[in-house]
């Protein structure tokens, strides 16, 4: 009987395993189920030539603007010296951190919460002397901003935009003149919910990534 | 057929494979070094559990990334803690060897409960393994040898029945949790493989360029000094995939072994240097103990035998240090020990809800009041909320080098002294996203008179492009200058010196 049971759990084990490797293998259902993050290995999946971080950031009534991230009482920095709200690269948890932020401080009324995504070309990464000796122009980082989110007091999401590197990617393609027409004049007079936009994100880190 | 091939000589290597019997020293090692890694990621958590995991907090539930809202309940904010706290316990036990398989089993079903409730800075793919670690260890038998349960019980038996010497050896168990836990890791590399294998930039060397340069991990001043050096990163990559692909087929014996767990340990050391990371190697090193066999104990142990007959102190020394461990644990019955054990759990869960409670990390007592919301200027939100500008033309690059010789489509050598008819090769890596581009590399001479003029189209899914140049005896000795045109204007310029032969 022990034996048995103990066949049975080679098998099912094994079997788990083997299924997630060949969901990954043929791309097969691999976000069907949040179970399948434990046996899909898809480590460092996604790159990007861009360094991406998050803003949250409330306007109170008075128009004031105020950091809703970190918290101000110090946030938890999980993998290096960054805080925990730059591992959302989805944004889908920004307003759940901005509303807890809210909740333990003391403010005005905030009217919007607007989660910006700041990118900079990893290359402004480098140190300063390994810069110099690579490059013969002068470092000048430059970030780009793009209101990522717009959420209302509640949290609730009041408008939301593609991730940057999807938005640039856009602008990229839209040089084509062409497809630049025939996109516009393929856009829906009315939008159904139902459209599942698919999006490579092969080319994003996300913070799944270790 | 010859015989090896037969299928009764197959079923019997395969039941040889998951049902030998040796005394579990591998699995011992594992439960002693899994959870203790897991330990240094859990405590600094601890201090944040009421945030991360609680409905007093911000959790992130990770079912909510793939839709199931509601997946798994949310604890109050002392529960959370109390869980945590419980959680930071049986993990030491567990790498103690106290209780060994309940407190596996709960590690296991808090840890696994925990990430899941926080995939912004808990759940990583190393939780994964992690978590798949505990749960073959929590059906293993790897709590009966260097563990308080196996001291207790030995101890117990030695007062009980001392005529019967034979039941204080280490007892033998079926070899298949081991044979998981290797299977498990050789699994995890193949699929490994294959997400290397979907991404063409992991071989042109690109994908990890860029994760070198990457600032979301710890500091990694190795990898970004190897950024400039792609050649490396296209060798590297191929033996990478090579060993990944490799490791669950000739992991298992002789010199295989060593190898495969050699580069591994190689392979997981490089991740620090390179990309900063530290909790991964650890738990990967931790497991790798389940291909330390019963004989590799023996050897080793009749060699500190040989070493401490020949008058080391060290060893003497580290056994007494042993003994005094097993006199320090007070005399009790396998049954008090556990005994004991509740009252430890209790007496911590509550005591670590009480502390925290008095921390107070989200200041939501403290005698000021609220805290007060960082105020932020306008002058620098107001631009942050327009339109996104387009990128910059300079940012399209990434960087511009001269050398002769490529290796993988990367140049391998960097150089700026070129003898008349030597080929120059320049090449020019480009960031993505980008349009499709007219890029220039144009020939200057030193007063910056234009000389040559050479264009090509760098379509959007381009990430490099690479010009060819040899300059013939008609050009002069001296300086002249390779520049990089893009978009109506000059991005850089790289000198080179031309020689005479």
């Amino acid at each position: 009987m022990k034996r048995l049971i103990a066949v049975g759990t080679i098998f099912a084990y094994l079997g788990v395993l083997v299924a997630g490797l060949g969901s990954h293998a043929l791309n097969y259902k691999t976000d069907a189920h949040p179970t399948m993050y434990f046996i899909v290995w898809d480590m460092f999946c996604g790159w990007s030539a861009y360094e991406d971080r998050t803003h949250i950031i409330g306007q109170g009534e008075s128009g004031r603007y105020y950091d809703l991230a970190p918290a101000p009482w110090g946030d938890y920095r999980p993998f290096g010296d960054i805080e925990r709200h730059h591992y959302d690269p989805f944004a889908t948890h920004a307003g759940n951190l901005a509303m807890n932020t809210l909740r333990y401080s003391d403010h005005e009324p905030i009217q919007q919460i607007f989660v910006v995504q700041e990118a900079w070309a990893k290359k402004f990464n480098l140190p300063d002397e390994l810069w110099a000796e690579r490059y013969p122009e002068p470092k000048e980082p430059h970030s780009y901003f793009h209101v990522r989110k717009i959420l209302g007091p509640n949290g609730m999401t009041q408008a939301s935009n593609l991730a940057w590197f999807d938005h640039q990617s856009k602008l990229c393609l839209s040089d084509n003149p062409r497809l630049a027409a025939d996109s516009n004049r393929g856009k829906p007079f009315l939008e159904m919910q139902s459209q599942v936009q698919v999006s490579d994100t092969g080319s994003r880190p996300t913070s799944h990534s270790q | 057929m010859s015989d090896q091939h037969s299928p009764e000589v197959k079923r019997n290597s395969l039941t040889e494979f998951f049902f030998a019997e040796e005394v579990p020293y591998g699995m011992a090692v594992v439960r002693m070094l899994l959870p203790a890694v897991l330990l240094l990621v859990m405590v600094p958590r601890w201090f944040h559990a009421r945030e991360l995991f609680s409905l007093d907090g911000a959790p992130a539930p990770l079912a909510d990334n793939y839709g199931y809202f509601d997946f798994l309940p949310v604890p109050s904010g002392p529960m959370a803690v109390a869980l945590a706290t419980l959680l930071v316990l049986t993990l030491l036990t567990s790498s103690l060897g106290w209780c060994t398989r309940l407190s596996l089993c709960v590690s296991l079903v808090l840890y696994t409960y925990l990430n899941l409730l926080d995939c912004l800075s808990t759940l990583t793919k190393y939780s994964a393994i992690a978590a798949h670690g505990l749960l073959i260890l929590s059906i293993s038998n790897c709590g009966s040898v260097w563990s308080i349960d196996g001291f207790l019980k030995r101890r117990s038996l030695r007062y009980d029945r001392p005529e019967e010497p034979d039941l204080l050896k280490p007892k033998r168990y079926a070899v298949w949790p081991r044979r998981l836990i290797q299977l498990m890791i050789g699994i995890v590399y193949l699929g490994s493989a294959f997400t290397k294998m979907h991404t063409p930039a992991f071989f042109s060397s690109d994908q990890m360029l860029h994760w070198l340069l990457t600032n979301v991990n710890n500091s990694n001043p190795v990898g970004e000094y190897l950024s400039y050096y792609p050649a490396t990163l296209v060798v590297s990559a191929y033996i990478t995939i090579l060993w990944e692909v490799l490791f669950v087929f000739l992991a298992w014996r002789g010199w295989n072994r060593f190898f495969m767990i050699g580069l591994g340990v190689a392979f997981h050391l490089g991740t620090t240097f390179l990309l900063g990371l530290y909790i991964f190697p650890l738990v990967c090193f931790a497991i790798y103990a389940s291909f330390i066999y019963e004989e590799d104990i023996q050897r080793f142990t009749a060699f500190c035998k040989r070493v401490e007959e020949r008058g080391s102190r060290l060893v003497s020394k580290l056994r007494a240090i042993g003994k005094s461990i097993g006199r320090a644990i007070p005399e009790a019955t396998p049954r008090q020990g556990s005994l004991a054990f509740g009252a430890v759990v209790l007496l911590a869960t509550f005591g670590g809800v009480g502390v925290e409670y008095q921390l107070d990390p989200m200041g939501t007592r403290r005698v000021e009041g609220a805290w007060p919301l960082k105020e932020l200027d306008p002058a620098t939100v107001v631009p942050m909320l327009q339109q996104s500008e387009r990128i910059r033309e300079s940012d399209k690059y990434l960087s511009f080098s001269i050398g002769s010789d490529m290796l993988g489509n990367v140049l391998m050598d960097r150089k700026d002294v070129f003898h008349h008819g030597e080929p120059i090769v320049a090449q020019c890596t480009l960031n993505p996203p980008h349009e499709d581009m007219w890029i220039e590399c144009n020939l200057h001479d030193g007063d910056g008179r234009i000389l040559d003029r050479v264009g090509q189209v760098a379509d959007r899914t381009m990430l490099r492009v690479s010009y060819a140049f040899v300059l013939r005896e008609s050009l002069l000795p001296g300086q002249y200058f390779l520049v990089i045109r893009s978009g109506g204007q000059e991005i850089t310029r790289r000198p080179l010196t031309l020689i005479s032969r």
